[in-house]
């Protein structure tokens, strides 16, 4: 569908390591379309206005999670989010939270970081020769796992979480969804070197419960149920080592 | 666009990248705006947790006391119309804390709780605010001399 241009003026935040002591903005005023997604504007000041503009994006269909920004101070993925939902001025900031590399472009080797520790991979307790078949696993099971696996890693929810931004240790919420995920696997066993790590100083345990991840989470993954599961969890299974000899672990 | 700053710390990976980056910000509309309100009074009625509580502990320890007059004396200060006003707003508070509280509960519980699936939100609802309106009334009741 096309529709005749009308014009919007995009507040956009600029940062060249080189150049600039501070971010700043620098204002656009572009003809856009009524179908326009905010990335098709961004795409358009590049190509048309600014090629100096740095803005991430691959996919264009909410998958691939790299075109997140703030738009009028709430964390998107600008791919998705209609201008048509927005005034005649567009504020596009970098995620919130993150350091910034360059214009709109975050540093993510921290995400990386906290990804990592959840273990976020299979642990068998024994591994299964290959002539005792395939892992098989009922609908039932999946289902207690699958929505917190649809996670596209956009960062978002870090960019809303106000216990991200005062407690640097924290895991945060895509990290907890994807660790939780696996503890709630049937075919894996790790839990207890997950729970150790969520235990820790930085752990499910810092958060207090905003929900604002949830409320951005464009996947409805609902990272904050998967932190409060896992808190919940963890009270049970340090209780349990009071009473079962070695907490129950063989 | 916010001027709040996050912990410059914050989201830094253990070692520094090849480029300079700029500090994070925090999310916009923080603390007194949008949805945060909620999040940031909800953490609020932590006072009135604190204080109602130590208030309670003290009248329990002047009734173990068993010192008539000292009980009374606790109760006519209560009279005062600043404790009328604060115990007010500590009932509202902790009310809305409650029902905030009840209604983020269902999410906090696992997919199965043992060998039994979760049960249904409205179940959670149900019981949580029955518990609480049955245990209201109970407390209404032996206050108001209903039950001996
Ligand atoms: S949990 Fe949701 S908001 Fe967070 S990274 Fe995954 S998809 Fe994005
Ligand atoms: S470009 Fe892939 S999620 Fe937006």
């Amino acid at each position: 569908m096309s529709s005749s241009p009308t014009k919007k003026t995009f507040v956009v935040t600029r940062f060249d390591p080189d150049q600039d002591e501070h971010p700043r903005t620098d204002t656009y005023e572009i003809p856009v379309r009524e179908d326009w997604k905010v990335l098709d504007a961004l795409n358009y000041i590049k190509d048309e206005v600014d090629p100096t503009l740095s803005h991430r994006w691959s996919c264009r269909m909410a998958v691939c999670g790299s075109c997140g920004m703030q738009v009028n101070g709430e964390p998107k993925l600008t791919c998705k989010t209609a201008l048509a939902e927005y005034g005649d001025t567009v504020v596009v900031a970098p995620l919130a939270n993150f350091p910034v590399v360059r214009d709109l472009v975050v540093e993510m080797e921290a995400f990386m970081e906290k990804f990592k520790a959840v273990k976020p991979w299979m642990i068998h307790a024994k591994e299964r020769a290959a002539e005792e078949g395939t892992y098989l696993q009922s609908p039932a099971e999946l289902q207690a796992f699958k929505q917190f696996s649809m996670c596209i890693n956009c960062m978002l929810c870090y960019a809303a979480c106000p216990v991200v931004a005062n407690e640097p240790s924290f895991l945060g919420p895509a990290a907890v969804a994807l660790g939780h995920r696996y503890n709630q696997d049937s075919r894996d066993d790790g839990d207890a070197e997950r729970n150790e790590v969520f235990r820790e100083d930085g752990g499910v345990f810092a958060c207090s419960y905003a929900n604002e991840c949830s409320e951005v989470c464009p996947k409805n993954v609902d990272p904050a149920a998967a932190v409060q599961q896992a808190k919940l969890l963890n009270v049970l299974d340090w209780a349990k080592s009071f009473v079962v000899p070695r907490g129950g672990k063989s | 666009m916010s001027t709040a700053r996050a912990r410059i710390d914050s989201m830094r990976p253990s070692r520094p990248g090849p480029t300079r980056t700029a500090p994070p910000a925090m999310p916009d509309q923080f603390w007194t705006q949008g949805r945060y309100r909620g999040y940031v009074a909800f953490g609020a009625c932590g006072f009135f947790l604190l204080t109602v509580g130590g208030l309670l502990l003290r009248a329990v320890w002047v009734l173990g006391n068993g010192d008539p007059a000292a009980w009374q004396a606790l109760l006519e200060s209560w009279a005062n119309p600043i404790y009328v006003v604060f115990h007010a707003v500590s009932l509202l508070a902790l009310v809305w804390f409650g029902l905030r509280f009840f209604r983020v509960f269902p999410k906090t519980q696992p997919p199965k709780i043992g060998p039994f699936p979760r049960p249904p939100d409205a179940f959670f609802a149900v019981a949580l605010n029955g518990a609480f309106l049955a245990a209201t009334a109970l407390g209404v009741a032996l206050l108001w001399g209903v039950l001996a």
